[in-house]
């Protein structure tokens, strides 16, 4: 029973691997790839790793994978374009290597096959959920601790990178006349404070801003 | 009858699976009459009564006319995931009920054969309904980007973000019930609650997490007053605009099964399941009447809840999206975090 459970498993994420690898469409291949994570979850249930499980479809394929296919949708990712001529080599390079790939773990499984080392066959309880939050919060606490404040460098990184940092946008209009601009406008870090800042003509307005105003007057000449 | 005996157990759960799928779609007719009768009294009109006895046949009669429609698919590349889409909307939504516990154990005393109400029981059924619930996002997603119409992208992006945020105040909601019941079994949380003859919910003890978890699950099933992404006058019809017939169906379907489950969470981790008061003191444990109350009980619980929707649905009026994100995450999320602090306070000074 289990192994077909295992053949039929194994044989949904191999099949979505190679899904995943061979589709020109990337949101396909995002797609092939959750169910390779879904198949592998069914893997580690039959491992008697049911929280393993669960959190892998939880953290993997519903919350990473659903930022992957966030990128793809937005930045409106087409189709790949087909391999250039001098990266033709690549392929029977490839197959060489996954032909010793092959070789090697064949000759690992074999010589562990034909050792006299048996494993306990019992069901040890390590991956219940018990087990896995005790061990969690005290004997791996300090990996634990600093994990999650390596995921919160990345979000400060991530955010800081993203952050606009010009005061207003280089395409915005001013309007010739006098100018009363509000304050948080000029200072964005005043939010939220409307006490009016008076210019006089365009031009001050414009370096207020900071709006690059000769540019387009020379278009206009 | 032996159990263990793993064809058996296959077609058993086959059977189980059917009924309660069964059971389900009917309550999902019964849930769409009543939510245009109800909206319908609180607007002061009467909602549809013609079709049948009070409109009894009224989703039926829905049913049929949606399905003589034209089934219009868009002439793009993506037919496979149009067709995707409300397929995993709709799978996830109803594989997330096998958790349940529909009732206590019941005994079949000329079978000899003693079996849980419940479909599947195992020990990370909680993990298991946030991860189909997280899941379920691609439906939107996907429905959203594969309709080639800018103004589904965004009604769908704007969901799926939506959900994802409130999927955190979600979970975070419900540590505090399996802080204090220690374990992620749901149908041990629900045997935990048979205390105090019947009485002893869960919501006494987590009164805030209940709400949290209801504000969390309203935004996640994408109802007013967080349906922003499918409200008609904002984006058309939101990410389902281009799916016409059986799959616009299936969207329908999928937005009141989620109530359904979302409403079976709550009964069965705050209200006590299937618990009825002084049940177990009139009839006894293990007689076939106490199993009928209590599935009885069960079901009028649900029921409350999907009165709670369709009466929020007529009485309050809609977010704007950033106030939504705003309230996810800066009010909601934080105030889970109290909640489980406080929690777990309580616990590690009463537990001995």
């Amino acid at each position: 029973m289990t192994t077909i459970l295992f053949i039929i498993f194994a044989g949904l994420a191999i099949g979505c691997a190679i899904a995943m690898v061979s589709q020109s469409n990337p949101l396909y291949s995002a797609i092939s790839l959750i169910g390779v994570f879904i198949a592998l979850a069914s893997l580690y249930v039959t491992l008697a790793a049911p929280f393993i499980a669960a959190v892998q479809v939880i953290v993997y394929a519903g919350a990473i994978m659903v930022l992957v296919i966030f990128v793809i949708m937005l930045l409106n990712v087409e189709h790949s374009e087909p391999r250039r001529k001098r990266l033709k080599f690549l392929v029977p390079l490839a197959i060489g290597m996954a032909a010793i790939l092959i070789a090697e773990t064949a000759f690992i499984l074999y010589s562990v096959q034909t050792s006299e080392n048996r494993l306990p066959g019992n069901i040890s309880d390590v991956g219940l959920t018990h087990s896995i939050g005790e061990g969690l919060f005290t004997g791996y606490l300090l990996p634990f601790e600093v994990t999650s404040v390596l995921l919160l460098m990345a979000i400060v990184g991530a955010m800081s990178l993203a952050r606009r940092t010009t005061q207003l946008s280089a395409t915005a209009r001013v309007v010739p006349g006098a100018q009363v601009l509000a304050m948080d406008i000029v200072n964005p870090r005043a939010v939220g404070d409307l006490t009016a800042v008076e210019t006089e003509t365009t031009d001050e307005a414009a370096h207020l801003l900071g709006v690059d105003f000769q540019s387009d007057r020379d278009q206009e000449e | 009858m032996d159990w263990n005996n793993p064809f058996i157990h296959s077609l058993l759960v086959i059977v189980a699976i059917t009924i309660a799928f069964l059971t389900i779609m009917l309550l999902v007719a019964a849930t769409v009459l009543a939510e245009r009768r109800v909206l319908a009294l609180i607007q002061g009109r009467l909602g549809p009564n013609r079709v049948g006895y009070g409109g009894v046949l009224q989703p039926f009669a829905d049913f049929i006319k949606t399905m003589m429609k034209e089934d219009l698919v868009p002439d793009q590349s993506t037919r496979f995931v149009f067709l995707l889409a409300p397929m995993i909307a709709v799978v996830t939504a109803i594989m997330a009920i096998i958790v349940y516990p529909f009732g206590p154990t019941i005994t079949i005393p000329f079978l000899n054969w003693t079996f849980p109400l419940v479909i599947a029981r195992f020990d990370v059924a909680l993990l298991y309904v946030l991860g189909v619930t997280s899941v379920g996002v691609y439906g939107i997603a996907l429905a959203g980007w594969s309709s080639n119409n800018k103004y589904s992208l965004m009604g769908g992006l704007r969901s799926s973000a939506q959900m994802i945020s409130y999927e955190l105040a979600l979970g975070l909601s419900l540590i505090g019930v399996i802080l204090i019941c220690g374990t992620l079994d749901i149908y041990n949380i629900v045997e935990q609650q048979s205390g105090w003859y019947g009485m002893q919910w869960n919501i006494i003890y987590q009164p805030l997490g209940f709400i949290l978890y209801l504000i969390a699950a309203i935004a996640e099933t994408n109802r007013v007053p967080f349906d922003l992404p499918e409200a008609e006058t904002e984006l058309v019809a939101g990410f389902h605009t281009e799916y016409s017939s059986i799959k616009f169906l299936l969207f329908f379907n999928a937005e009141y099964i989620n109530m359904i489950t979302v409403s079976m969470l709550a009964t069965t981790l705050f209200w006590g399941g299937w618990n009825v008061p002084f049940a177990e003191s009139l009839f006894g444990r293990g007689t076939f009447l106490f199993a009928l109350i209590s599935v009885l009980g069960f079901f009028v619980k649900i029921l409350a809840f999907l009165f709670l929707y369709i009466w929020l649905r007529g009485t309050l009026p809609r977010f704007r999206f950033d106030q939504l994100m705003d309230f996810g995450w800066k009010f909601l999320m934080p105030a889970a975090i109290l909640n489980i602090i406080l929690t777990a306070t309580f616990v590690f000074f009463t537990t001995p």
